[in-house]
């Protein structure tokens, strides 16, 4: 019988040493014996049909057949994981909670912080724009890495665990969550906020309706005729959500319409509130044995501080508008015939 | 022809030629999962009479059953750990190979196997009789 040429021999002990290169010393040797027999014994046929030894080309193609080195490598080793198909759902889920509450935030504070923060801003670019957002991004990156890198070592320690004490396969189906509708409001909520908007409101109609919601010998609050509409923009608010929760109690699922009228109470809400932190809501703030330059200036210090929660302010109220959308969305896209079922099946 | 025809009709290849690799990957990777315990069976059954690897890669080519080398050789090597097969390295054309066979054990486990698959087997053609 006739055998291939030194050069395809060479080429055939090159696959056989890249491929021993991925493999456990400990079985090493005999993997690569026992794979190197069968590369001979394919190559000896194919010589036996052909009748001559196999040039380079041939036994390359032999070698393109079986495969790259180390993917040959890798069907002997057994089957690793950081994180295992048990683990990983819960890992997927917990690496969206920290992007959503924590990496998405973050930027989006720091977006709010520069465009309305100038205290902020001209801190932060004073060696230009293009720093900030480099010196930013930067402390990002550095936060997304730990963070995710963080909750990947503790699931990668779980997963050692779990593979040893089979943890996750002792739990109770009674212990389960109750099956849960989205769009489904919970009684308890509803009656909840129409007690809180309706004290709210009385409460509001006692203390707030005056410009002096605070007038005492050692302290006296004074705020500007600006607070007027304020004071009825809450009101209206307060009742208007009162009555959206009566009919959130009666009717305990969410509609188009009343998530749209949720979304427009909220929005109206926060624009309320961004606009009373810029307003210089207090005129005045003191006792009367304070001198007068003195309380001025404890009300400007107020006003001002007030004004630097508006980046807050806004962001929170963007938030919220996006959950609201999002019901809207949620609730438009919901099929009908479901909508049904679930409405009958609550009232 | 409008822009949208134009878009319709890309929409409609692009979803049709990723459709069919969906479907293709889809078929491919059932497939490989009803392999797997065939191929299992199949082996332990060629190996009550002694064999070396590539040998028995001929012998399941010639009865339809193909194997590639990276899925034998990691099966037998996993079965010989699990006590099924056993193996010995031994000379034969001037060249040392390693030769398989069923262990005591592997005998067991292949005839509670084969009870198994006769009994899937049935419960299959019933089920397709029936539909």
């Amino acid at each position: 019988m006739k055998t291939t040429n030194r050069n395809s021999m060479e080429l055939l002990d090159r696959y056989l040493q890249a491929v021993g290169f991925w493999l456990p010393k400990a079985q090493q040797q005999d993997i690569i014996a026992e794979l190197s027999e069968d590369l001979r014994s394919q190559i000896e046929e194919k010589e036996a049909g052909l009748g001559r030894s196999l040039n380079e080309t041939e036994l390359d193609a032999i070698l393109k057949q079986r495969g790259r080195p180390v993917l040959v490598a890798n069907r002997y080793l057994p089957q690793r994981s950081l994180i295992g198909p048990v683990l990983f759902p819960i890992y997927l889920f917990v690496v969206k909670l920290v992007a959503s509450f924590y990496l998405l935030p973050w930027i989006l504070v720091w977006i709010g912080l520069m465009s309305f923060s100038s205290s902020y801003r001209a801190e932060h670019t004073s060696a230009g724009w293009l720093n900030a957002i480099g010196s930013a991004w930067s402390a990002w990156w550095l936060i997304a890495l730990f963070a995710l890198g963080g909750v990947t070592l503790v699931f990668a320690i779980l997963e050692q665990v779990q593979t040893k004490s089979r943890f996750l396969e002792d739990w109770n189906p009674r212990k389960l969550p109750p099956a849960r509708n989205p769009n489904q409001i919970a009684r308890s909520g509803s009656v909840i906020e129409v007690v809180v908007n309706l004290m709210f409101g009385i409460w509001w109609i006692d203390v707030m309706s005056t410009l002096v919601p605070l007038s005492r010998p050692e302290i006296r609050i004074v705020l500007s005729p600006v607070w007027r509409y304020f004071f009825w923009g809450f009101l209206v608010l307060a009742l208007i959500n009162a009555v959206l929760a009566a009919a959130n109690l009666a009717r305990p699922y969410w509609t188009v319409l009343r998530a749209g009228f949720r979304l427009a109470t909220n929005v109206t809400a926060s624009a309320l509130f961004c606009w009373m932190a810029k307003a210089s809501l207090l005129a005045e703030i003191g006792g009367a044995n304070i001198p007068l330059a003195r309380r001025l200036d404890i009300t400007n210090a107020i006003n001002l501080g007030v004004a630097k929660v508006f980046p807050v302010v806004l962001a929170t109220g963007v938030v919220i508008a996006v959950i609201d959308v999002r019901r809207i969305l949620r609730v438009r896209n919901a099929a009908p015939a479901q909508f049904k079922a679930v409405s009958a099946a609550v009232v | 022809m409008t822009s949208d025809t134009v878009y319709h009709t890309v929409y409609v290849t692009y979803y049709m030629s990723n459709g069919k690799d969906a479907n293709v990957e889809v078929f491919e990777n059932l497939k490989l999962e009803l392999r797997r315990g065939c191929l299992t069976l199949a082996v332990l059954t060629q190996l009550r009479a002694e064999r070396y690897g590539y040998t028995l890669r001929k012998a399941l080519a010639d009865d339809g059953l193909e194997i590639d080398e990276g899925t034998l050789y990691p099966l037998l090597r996993r079965h010989e750990t699990q006590g099924l097969l056993v193996s010995q390295w031994r000379e034969e054309d001037k060249r040392n190979k390693r030769f398989y066979r069923l262990s005591a054990q592997g005998e067991r486990t292949l005839e509670q196997l084969l009870a198994e698959w006769q009994r899937i087997n049935a419960s299959l053609s019933k089920i397709l009789q029936e539909a």
